[in-house]
């Protein structure tokens, strides 16, 4: 199988203490990843970096056979359009609709109307919010926001999902309708990373684990192979 | 298109958000280019007056005393066949005399004491119009001033040369009055679009995340600045409008000057619209200038 993430010795300095050190891992297309590691281990920019948020200071990064440290700022959009992303702070826009804010990603590349029509619609089955198409997204419960924000990632359909621990703000019930979720859109070929420090979603996933430990990639295992929890 | 609509929809939000300064920046945007726009019309109504005047313009060529009938007729050959002459009128002594006679008839028994005609004949001569500049008439006149039989060249130089002398010096202060004051414009403009793009920073870094490229970021601010441009250009001429009007009524009310109020000309349609169209120009360079400003982080 091929990797769609690929990185190799990355390290990344944050006000001269290592975020993460010399990582090296491959990500194979389809695959479920939960990406572990405690508050401050170096999650998020590992992610920031999938999408060319940041830059390492070492190593290169291959994203759908891209390498992302090598892009120029005019291709970085593309390369989004290819990666969807949860962002933990949902980060919707507060004066568009619910359904205006799934369809940006579409709007943004230039859909045809009947597109994003079809496609948002879908998006927002998929998460089950399309009862709330009109409202804005303070008016959601904050488990709808995030879902409102899944429909967003998956709304032009990518290659990869990053999920950065978007069951931060959940209860386990919230948790674990979310990673049913996340499984559904991996079922249907996306490959999905989520990052997490709660181990509660651990219970049901029987996925591949990545664990960060201080910005140093500890262990790989397989959650039901016997190790972690 | 579902993404022409959006942008356009988000420039008109970010106007209607900043209203105040939107409005801040259409009224002093129209202030300025009004104040570039007197200068434009002092300029297009001196040229005006100008090309009236000219339009008149006649040099008259007397010709010496007792020339021989042959040699007029050879000069006024000479002068017909010159292709800066419209038209040659010849005037004998004689008739010089009776249209003395008609235009200061209390005045004509002064010439009776001197016996014999005093007047010379001349040729009126009228320039083609490509030639009535100050600059081709006093070359003319100084060639036709050499040639044989012709004692002196006259003609109204004082007027036309001194407001050709003043057309130039409005054009310097227009040209000067209007870089200065379009810089100002571009700008204002530039602010204000630079300001509704760093209000929104947060939203615009969602976009970025979710794949917009800079190009569709910028452009309602673009636009925004476009449309400021070009709404303070048609407010400036309003102002100009209604300036020319006011001055108009003035003049005939006071009755002094009256016969100018006519003359007096506001900008045809057509070049309104081409200062609406630079005042959107201005304004958009002026969103262009300040993004790039803000560089490539941001935006
Ligand atoms: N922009 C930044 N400037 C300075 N330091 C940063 C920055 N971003 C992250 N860091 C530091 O880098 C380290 C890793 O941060 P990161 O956000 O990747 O951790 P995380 O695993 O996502 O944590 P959490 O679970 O709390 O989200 C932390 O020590 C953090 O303080
Ligand atoms: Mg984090």
């Amino acid at each position: 199988m091929d990797a769609i993430i690929q990185l190799i010795h990355v390290s990344k300095w944050h006000d001269r203490r290592a975020a993460l050190s010399d990582v090296t891992f491959e990500i194979e297309k389809g695959e479920f990843v939960l990406l572990m590691g405690a508050s401050g281990a170096g999650k998020s920019t590992l992610l920031r970096m999938l999408i060319a948020e940041e830059q390492p200071d070492e190593g290169q990064i291959f994203v759908h056979g891209k390498n992302v440290t090598k892009l120029r700022p005019s291709e970085i959009p593309y390369l989004r359009r290819k990666v969807g992303a949860v962002f933990q702070d949902f980060r919707l826009l507060p004066k568009k609709s619910v359904f205006d804010n799934v369809a940006l990603p579409l709007i943004v590349q230039g859909a045809s109307e009947k597109d994003i029509r079809r496609k948002v619609t879908e998006a927002l089955r998929a998460v089950d919010v399309d009862h709330k198409n009109d409202q804005l997204p303070s008016s959601l419960s904050t488990g709808e926001q995030q879902r409102v924000c899944i429909a967003r990632s998956i709304v032009n359909g990518p290659v990869v999902l990053l999920a950065d621990e978007p069951t931060g703000n959940l209860d386990p019930e919230r948790t674990r309708e979310i990673m049913e979720l996340f499984k559904l859109i991996n079922a249907r070929g996306t490959t999905v990373v989520v990052a997490t420090h709660d181990p509660h979603v651990l219970k049901d996933v029987n996925r591949r684990v990545i664990t960060l430990v201080q910005g140093v990639l500890l262990a790989e295992h397989r959650v039901g192979e016997g190790v972690g929890g | 298109m579902r993404r022409l609509f959006y942008l356009v929809r988000e420039a008109w939000v970010n106007m209607r958000t900043n209203r105040t300064t939107t409005i801040v920046a259409i009224l002093t945007t129209a202030f300025a280019l009004a104040c570039v726009g007197i200068f434009l019309l002092l300029y297009v109504n001196l040229r005006n007056a100008a090309g009236s005047l000219q339009e008149d313009v006649k040099v008259m060529v007397y010709l010496e005393d007792r020339l021989p009938s042959e040699q007029v007729r050879e000069l006024e050959r000479t002068l017909k066949t010159d292709r800066m002459v419209d038209g040659v009128l010849f005037i004998s002594k004689a008739q010089a005399l009776g249209e003395f006679r008609v235009q200061f008839p209390s005045e004509s028994h002064l010439l009776e004491g001197l016996g014999e005609n005093p007047l010379p004949a001349s040729f009126v001569v009228t320039l083609a119009p490509s030639f009535r500049s100050p600059d081709a008439m006093k070359a003319w006149v100084e060639r036709v001033q050499t040639m044989e039989g012709v004692a002196k060249v006259d003609y109204n130089q004082e007027w036309s040369s001194l407001l050709a002398g003043l057309i130039g010096y409005i054009e310097l202060a227009a040209i000067g009055v209007g870089i200065l004051l379009s810089a100002a414009a571009v700008t204002i403009i530039g602010n204000t679009t630079r300001l509704a793009l760093l209000a929104r920073q947060e939203e615009i870094e969602i976009l970025r995340l979710i794949g917009a490229t800079r190009t569709f970021i910028r452009i309602p601010y673009f636009l925004e600045g476009a449309v400021l441009g070009a709404c303070g250009s048609a407010l400036s001429l309003g102002i100009l409008k209604f300036a020319v009007e006011l001055f108009r009524q003035q003049i005939q009310l006071t009755g002094r000057f009256s016969g100018i109020e006519g003359m007096i000309s506001f900008f045809p349609l057509s070049v309104c619209l081409a200062l609406v169209m630079a005042g959107m120009g201005l304004g958009f360079a002026g969103s262009v200038v300040s993004l790039l400003r803000v560089g490539d982080g941001r935006a």
